[in-house]
C-alpha cells in the first residue's frame, strides 16, 4: 500500500528549494482541472519536505471548484508518514490506523466538521479541506503553527488565502484539462501570468476595481484605451482565463494589491482520454510560462 | 429565552428584549439547549421568580466576576458531547473525535468543579469513570489518541504493523532500485514514462507497460515475489490492528452507553451552570440587583436603569440618569420633548421584562409583580411604511387587541397614543383608555403631550422634571445642542398634583437647535397669546 517514490523525489526537492527560496511556509499547488497531476505534485512536495528533516503539514480544498466533474470522481487517498499533521474531515478519517486528533474546528465540509490530526502511523489518508477563503485561511495558520511548512492541494480561487502573504503557488497542467496541446499551453499559461501579475505602483495613476474584474469590464478597459494601473485586490480577482487573460493582461496595466508568488509548473503529459508528448509539452509550458517545468512523470525541469 | 405572550413583537422591539436576550445568552451548547426553552414566569410563581434572582445575585456575589468569566472561559470551549453520549447510548460505537469530545466533557467538568472548588461538584461517578478510561496514556488535556495503553494488544499490534511495513517498504525499495538501475534512472515512480529513445531493447523484468505512445511507454512496477509476500503479511497485521482498535472503541463505548444517565445529567447540570453563570455575568456587569417580586401588578424601583440605551450613552460618554417610578394603577406622564418619557417607559418595561425571567434588575430597589403581558402603544409601534392603514388605524387596531385579550396582570406602555388624530378627540381616547385600565386593575403609564388628561381620567400624574434653565439657543450644531440639553435636562420624575402648567420647552429646543430666531420669536408670542 506504501507508495515508494511516486513523483520522482528529486523533482519534489527542487520545487521545495524554489520555495523555501521566496520565504514560503506555505505551497499552493493549483491545477487545470482534473488529472493535472496536484496530488502528485503535492505528494512529491511532501516526500522531499521529509527526506530534508522538515515537518509538512498538509491540507486540500477539497474539490476544486473550477473542477467541472465535481464529486464522482474521489480524490486520490495520500500515503503519510508517521507524525504528519494534515486537516480532514470527521467523515473522513479511518479508523484505523488511528491518528491522535489534535483538534475540533467548527468548520463544516460535505463530510463533516474539520479536525487536524496527526498520523501515528504511516497509512492512506484523506485530506478534506474548508469551502470557503476565510476557512482555509484557519486551516492554514493552525497547521502553520505545528509545522514547518504547510502545503496545500488547492484550487486557483483559493489561493488568495496566501496573497500578500509568504506563500508560494505551483501550477499544475495536464493533457487531461484541454482538447490540444496548444490549448493548454494558453490556458497554464494565462493562469500563471494572472497569478503573477505585479504588486501595483503607490505613484502611477490607478483605478481601483471593487471586485473581479471580467471580461465584460476589459474590454470595455481595451476599446477605452485604459492606460492607468486596473488594480485589483489579489490575481484572484481576475475573472478571465485562457488566450483573454493573455491578451487583456498583454495589453492593459493590471496590477493588485496583495501579489502572489507563482514559482513553478508541472505537467502530466497522460490524461485518461489523450496524450500529449512529453517533451514537447514541457517544453511548450515552459516557454509560454517562463517558469521552471517539472514534468510528473519524469524527474527533470525545463525552464 | 422566549417571551411567549410577554411581549407581542412591538412591545419585545421597543423593550429591546433581543439586547437583553443577547445580554444573559450563555456561552455552551449545552447552556444553549436549556436557554432556548426559558419562558417567563408567570402570576403565581412569584417565590419562584425571586428565588431564582436571588440565586443568580447570590452566586455573583459568592462567585466574583474573575471567577464567573474563568468558567465562562471553560464552557466557551467545551465541545458538544451529547451526541456522542446519545450514540452510543443506542449501542453506537464511537469514533475517535467524538472520544475527544468525551475527553475535553470531562476535563472540562473538572476544571470547572476545580475553578468553584467552594460549589456543589458538577462532576458525579459517570464523569469520574469516563475520565478515568479516557486519560490513560493520553499526553496533552485537549487531545485524543487511542494510546497503547487502553490495551496491550494494541502495542503489539502496532509493533507487526510497522515491522511489516518496514519489510514491505524495503522490498520494494530492492524492487525499484534494481528496476532503476536497469532503466539508468535515479528514481522511479508510482507510475513513470520510458522514452523509446531513451531505452532500447526488453524493459526490467517486473516493469509493465500501462500505455504505449509514438515516443514513449507509461509504466508502473509490478511487486515481485517478496514484495507480495510482505504485502499479505502487511495487510494482515493492518487488518489485526483495526480490529484492536475497534475493539478499545467498543469496550470504550460500552462504557459510555452504562453511564449515560449519568453522563446526560452532569451535561445538562453544565447547561444549567451555563446559564447561571451567564445571568451572573449579566448582574456583575450591568450592577444589578434581585427584585422584591409581590403577588399584584404593581411596579416600584428606585435608581432604575435602561440598559441598552445606558450602554449606547456610555460610549458617547455620556451617562445615563436613573430613574424612580411608583405604578400600582393607571398614571400619566408628561414633560417636555426630549426629556426622557420615551426612556421613562422603556424603563418600567425593561425592569419588568427582568424580573419576569428570574433575573436581577437594573435598579437600586425594585418590587413589583409578574405581569402576564406587557403592552405598548404609540410611539415605537409604527410599522414599515405603506399598506392601507394610516398610523392612527393601527394604533386603534392595537388597542383593539389589548382590550379584548384577557391577560389578567396587565402593564401598558403609552408613548404619546391618540397623537395622529385631534386633539379634543386624542385626548378623550387617552383617558377612555386609563379609565378602561383602571378598570381591569392593570398598571399603565401613558406618556402625553396632551393637557389635563391626569385630571380628567382622576390618574396620578408623573412629569420629567424637565429643563432647569433653558440653554440660549443656537448651539453651533446637533451634537453641541445635545449636549447642552443633557447638561441643563433633569430626567427625574416627580409626582405633581393636577396638571401642572405647561413650559415652552418645545419652543426653546427649537431655538437651541437652530431654528431661525424670528420664527422662534412668533412661535413663542403666539404660545403666550
Amino acid at each position: 500500500m506504501s507508495d515508494n517514490g511516486s513523483f520522482a523525489t528529486s523533482a519534489g526537492m527542487e520545487l521545495l528549494s524554489l520555495a523555501q527560496g521566496t520565504g514560503a511556509r506555505t505551497i499552493f499547488v493549483v491545477g487545470i482541472g482534473r488529472n493535472a497531476g496536484k496530488t502528485t505534485t503535492l505528494r512529491a512536495i511532501y516526500n522531499a519536505a521529509g527526506a530534508r528533516g522538515l515537518r509538512a503539514a498538509l491540507a486540500s480544498i477539497g474539490r476544486d471548484s473550477e473542477d467541472a466533474l465535481g464529486a464522482d470522481f474521489p480524490k486520490p487517498r495520500l500515503w503519510l508518514q508517521p507524525q504528519t499533521t494534515f486537516a480532514t474531515a470527521r467523515g473522513a478519517l479511518p479508523r484505523s490506523p488511528a491518528c491522535r486528533i489534535l483538534k475540533l474546528s467548527q468548520l463544516r465540509t460535505p463530510a463533516g466538521e474539520l479536525l487536524y490530526a496527526r498520523t501515528e502511523l504511516s497509512g492512506f489518508y484523506d485530506l478534506v479541506g474548508p469551502p470557503t477563503a476565510a476557512g482555509l485561511r484557519e486551516v492554514i495558520a493552525e497547521l502553520g503553527g505545528c509545522s514547518d511548512l504547510v502545503v496545500v492541494d488547492g484550487a486557483v480561487d483559493r489561493t488568495a488565502a496566501v496573497a500578500g502573504s509568504d506563500g508560494a503557488i505551483v501550477v499544475a497542467c495536464g493533457a487531461a484539462g484541454a482538447q490540444t496541446q496548444d490549448e493548454a499551453v494558453d490556458e497554464v499559461a494565462g493562469l500563471a501570468v494572472r497569478l503573477a501579475i505585479p504588486r501595483f505602483d503607490d505613484g502611477a495613476p490607478a483605478l481601483e476595481i471593487e471586485g473581479a474584474l471580467t471580461a465584460a469590464q476589459a474590454a470595455r478597459f481595451l476599446a477605452a484605451g485604459e492606460s492607468r494601473q486596473i488594480v485589483v485586490r489579489d490575481p484572484t480577482q481576475i475573472a478571465l482565463s485562457g488566450r483573454a487573460a493573455s491578451e487583456a493582461l498583454a495589453r492593459l496595466r493590471i496590477r493588485c494589491r496583495r501579489p502572489l508568488h507563482v514559482i513553478a509548473a508541472t505537467v502530466a503529459s497522460i490524461g485518461p482520454e489523450r496524450n500529449f508528448e512529453p517533451q514537447s509539452f514541457r517544453s511548450a509550458v515552459a516557454a509560454a510560462t517562463g517558469l521552471p517545468v517539472y514534468d510528473v512523470y519524469r524527474e527533470s525541469a525545463a525552464a | 429565552m422566549k417571551p411567549l405572550e410577554l411581549l407581542d413583537g412591538s412591545a419585545a422591539h421597543v423593550l429591546e428584549f433581543e439586547w437583553l436576550r443577547a445580554a444573559v445568552a450563555p456561552v455552551s451548547s449545552y447552556g444553549e439547549r436549556i436557554f432556548e426553552g426559558l419562558r417567563p414566569f408567570a402570576g403565581g410563581e412569584e417565590r419562584a421568580a425571586q428565588a431564582r434572582a436571588q440565586r443568580v445575585a447570590a452566586m455573583t456575589q459568592r462567585v466574583g466576576a474573575e471567577r464567573i468569566d474563568a468558567v465562562r472561559g471553560v464552557l466557551r470551549d467545551i465541545p458538544d458531547a451529547t451526541p456522542a453520549i446519545a450514540r452510543a447510548a443506542i449501542g453506537g460505537v464511537l469514533s475517535d473525535p467524538s472520544l475527544l469530545e468525551l475527553r475535553r466533557f470531562g476535563a472540562a467538568i473538572a476544571r470547572i468543579d476545580a475553578l468553584l472548588a467552594d460549589g456543589p461538584p458538577l462532576e458525579n461517578a459517570a464523569v469520574l469513570k469516563l475520565r478515568e478510561m479516557l486519560d490513560a496514556g493520553q499526553e496533552r488535556e485537549n487531545e485524543f489518541y487511542l494510546s497503547d495503553a487502553f490495551d496491550e494488544s494494541l502495542a503489539a499490534a502496532r509493533r507487526e504493523l510497522m515491522e511489516a511495513q518496514a519489510e514491505l517498504d524495503a522490498a520494494r525499495g530492492r524492487e525499484s532500485e534494481r528496476a532503476a538501475r536497469e532503466l539508468r534512472r535515479a528514481e522511479l515512480g508510482e507510475e513513470f514514462i520510458v522514452m523509446r529513445a531513451e531505452h532500447s531493447g526488453h524493459l526490467p523484468q517486473g516493469v509493465r507497460v500501462l500505455r504505449e505512445a509514438p515516443t514513449y511507454f507509461l509504466c508502473t512496477l509490478e511487486y515481485g515475489d517478496a514484495a507480495l509476500a510482505a504485502l499479505r503479511r502487511r495487510d494482515g497485521a493492518a487488518a489485526e490492528l483495526a480490529a484492536a482498535e475497534e475493539g478499545v472503541r467498543e469496550r470504550i463505548s460500552d462504557l459510555v452507553r452504562n453511564e449515560a444517565r449519568g453522563l446526560e445529567a452532569a451535561a445538562a447540570a453544565l447547561g444549567e451552570l451555563d446559564v447561571l453563570f451567564a445571568a451572573a455575568h449579566f448582574t456583575h456587569r450591568f450592577g444589578c440587583l434581585p427584585a422584591t417580586i409581590v403577588d399584584r401588578p404593581a411596579l416600584k424601583f428606585e435608581g432604575a436603569r435602561f440598559l441598552p440605551l445606558e450602554a449606547a450613552l456610555a460610549t458617547a460618554g455620556r451617562p445615563f440618569v436613573p430613574l424612580d417610578v411608583e405604578l400600582h394603577d393607571p398614571a400619566v406622564l408628561t414633560g417636555p420633548n426630549m426629556g426622557g418619557k420615551s426612556v421613562a417607559l422603556r424603563t418600567c418595561g425593561f425592569v419588568a421584562v427582568c424580573a419576569a425571567f428570574g433575573l436581577p434588575v437594573p435598579a437600586e430597589r425594585a418590587r413589583l409583580g409578574l405581569f402576564d403581558r406587557i403592552a405598548w402603544l404609540g410611539i415605537g409601534r409604527e410599522e414599515p411604511m405603506g399598506g392601507l392603514l394610516s398610523s392612527f388605524a393601527r394604533e386603534v387596531l392595537a388597542l383593539k387587541e389589548l382590550l379584548t385579550s384577557d391577560a389578567v396582570r396587565l402593564l401598558v406602555l403609552a408613548d404619546e397614543f391618540a397623537r395622529t388624530t385631534n386633539p379634543r378627540e386624542g385626548k378623550a381616547l387617552v383617558v377612555a383608555l386609563l379609565e378602561r385600565l383602571r378598570a381591569r386593575g392593570a398598571c399603565a403609564l401613558a406618556a402625553t403631550h396632551l393637557e389635563g388628561v391626569a385630571e380628567s381620567a382622576g390618574a396620578r400624574h408623573f412629569a420629567v422634571r424637565g429643563l432647569r434653565e433653558i440653554p440660549a439657543g443656537p448651539a453651533p450644531d446637533v451634537d453641541a445642542a445635545l449636549a447642552a440639553l443633557a447638561g441643563s435636562m433633569d430626567y427625574r420624575l416627580s409626582e405633581v398634583t393636577g396638571d401642572a402648567a405647561a413650559r415652552a420647552d418645545a419652543i426653546a429646543l427649537a431655538a437651541l437647535l437652530g431654528v431661525e430666531p424670528a420664527y422662534v420669536e412668533a412661535a413663542r408670542a403666539a404660545f403666550l397669546k
